[in-house]
């Protein structure tokens, strides 16, 4: 049996839900689905479902591009009523924004947790911006209410991550705190940024924006160290294609 | 007042139909006993996943009557940041509106707020809501948190279970009978616009706010499962003219007021 890689796209911010008119990020995970009109399902569920949110969903994934769907958590009776069959089928699993802290309490309640992980090992392609991008990792700092704090995702990934990052910024300054207290090294990632995981490691960083990056960080000799990551701009043609130069994250400044 | 208070609804809207006037208002009365002056009322709507429509109908209802009228959206904090504790623990009556009992309970969880309503309670901080904004004080209800109408565990500040909707939602009823009779902890049933007033440790006072509607004890008696309704009071609605009147002499009120320079 062909061994089917195991697919993370965590985006600091960007896609449909923040980049009306730039499809760039959405057209990348599309990208790397089998299928040539593949399965995407929807789950907004650290926004409580918001029915706005699941409009711009549907508009975005289009009939012709994709066969979409959506689970809304808040309303069982509606939808699909085996909540692994349905998510097990999928070939993407896009995971929009919102509480974290509230993600993790109604997937657990649903057992959505157990599922994704399932799912993630079967190959079907995970992403996610914002609270979609924290949750896949063991650690992430979570600054949606009050002063952002170390929350414990779903571990699929056994690094930290940061979203909506940009060196210098409180969200950045709190990351940085957190490593000094002892959280595992880990990666932010900018608005319009995505990092893109085959297994547990970071394969490439895509970009929606010439100018969004993604950073590495960690503790060295005490000291936290942010590293730029080289980062492919979708946007001149680029794609699909090739990871980074010698496979691995590479700092292309200091 | 420090007499610990809750009150559980079988199912009620806040729109301005009379049985809805009724019960905003016995609303009012019970979070303005304990405030002595002006009360405050805030709104969880984490069942519902926090809609505009839930919080919108709560404005709506007690955005222009005499008392501070808030929400808490645990999705939507990103926007409007808060303390929860701090600000849970300053309100009159905390209500708790419907939709899932299974997601309301672990949205609390995962934001540790049983704890702090447990505070509240003790504390004299009237709790109340409706459907799964009612069950989930007690030890459990029936919910259709995962699509059909079955058993969930709720925070058990109330001992003995609830089924709301009673009368109005068969299938939940039948659900919340063969639960009882398979051991779950007797309780009561309550239609859309019946509750019960539970103030310290004696037993609740039945209410009704639209003819007809009725609250049941439902036991297990050994060859079955007996369910008797309950003597209830029936709650007027205020006549809208009065409500009109009230506005009118709040805003005056307010308004005098703010020209003298007491208000911000």
């Amino acid at each position: 049996m062909e061994k089917v890689p195991r697919q993370i796209v965590a985006f600091g911010g960007g896609g449909f839900s923040m980049e009306s008119g730039n499809p760039l990020l959405d057209d990348y995970v599309l990208g790397l689905c089998r299928r040539r009109r593949p399965r995407v399902c929807f789950l907004p569920s650290a926004s409580g479902d918001a029915d706005h949110y699941v409009v711009r969903f549907y508009r975005a994934f289009p009939a012709e591009r994709c066969e979409a769907s959506h689970i809304s958590l808040f309303r069982r009776e509606q939808g699909p009523g085996d909540l692994r069959r349905h998510l097990l089928e999928q070939d993407l699993i896009y995971v929009g924004g919102g509480s974290v802290v509230s993600l993790l309490g109604v997937w657990r309640a649903h057992g959505v947790d157990a599922i994704l992980r399932e799912a993630w090992r079967a190959g079907v392609v995970l992403c996610g911006l914002s609270a979609g991008s924290l949750c896949w990792f063991a650690e992430a700092v979570s600054g949606f209410h009050g002063a952002p704090r170390r929350v414990e995702g779903l571990g699929l990934l056994p690094h930290s991550n940061c979203v909506h990052y940009e060196p210098g910024s409180a969200h950045c300054l709190a990351y940085r705190d957190l490593l000094r207290a002892g959280m595992r090294p880990g990666f932010g990632a900018g608005d319009g940024a995505a990092l893109h995981f085959v297994g547990n490691e970071l394969s490439r960083v895509v970009a929606s924006r010439p100018q969004a990056r993604g950073y590495r960080l960690e503790l060295r000799a005490g000291e936290v160290v942010e590293t730029p990551l080289a980062t492919t701009f979708l946007g001149d043609g680029a794609g699909h294609g090739g990871g980074m130069a010698g496979g691995t994250a590479t700092a292309v400044a200091a | 007042m420090t007499v610990p208070r809750i009150l559980t609804l079988g199912g009620h809207e806040f729109s301005s139909r009379p049985p809805d006037r009724a019960v905003c208002e016995l609303l009012l009365r019970l979070a303005s006993e304990r405030a002595g002056g002006r009360p405050r009322i805030c709104l969880l709507p984490t069942a519902s996943g926090d809609t505009s429509e839930q919080i919108a109908s709560f404005y709506a209802a007690f955005g222009e009557r005499p008392c501070e009228p808030s929400d808490l959206s645990l999705f939507r904090l990103g926007r409007r940041p808060m303390a929860l504790r701090d600000h849970l623990l300053e309100q009159d009556l905390v209500y708790v509106g419907g939709g899932s009992l299974l997601n309301l309970l672990a949205v609390w969880e995962a934001h540790e707020l049983e704890s702090i309503l447990s505070l509240a309670w003790r504390e004299g901080i009237v709790l109340a809501g409706q459907s799964a904004g009612a069950m989930c004080w007690f030890e459990a209800g029936i919910t259709t948190s995962s699509g059909r109408p079955a058993p969930g565990a709720g925070l058990g500040l109330l001992g003995g279970s609830l089924c709301v909707h009673y009368n109005d939602e068969p299938e939940r009823r039948t659900a919340y009978l063969d639960a009882v009779g398979a051991g779950m902890p007797a309780g009561y049933g309550l239609d859309d616009y019946a509750g019960l007033l539970w103030e310290g440790e004696a037993p609740p006072s039945a209410f009704t706010a639209r003819r007809g509607a009725r609250a049941y004890r439902v036991a297990s008696n050994g060859d079955g499962v007996l369910e008797s309704p309950l003597p209830a009071r029936f709650l007027p609605a205020p006549a809208p003219a009065t409500l009109r009147e009230d506005i009118a002499e709040f805003r005056r009120i307010t308004a005098m007021r703010k020209r003298a320079g007491w208000l911000g």
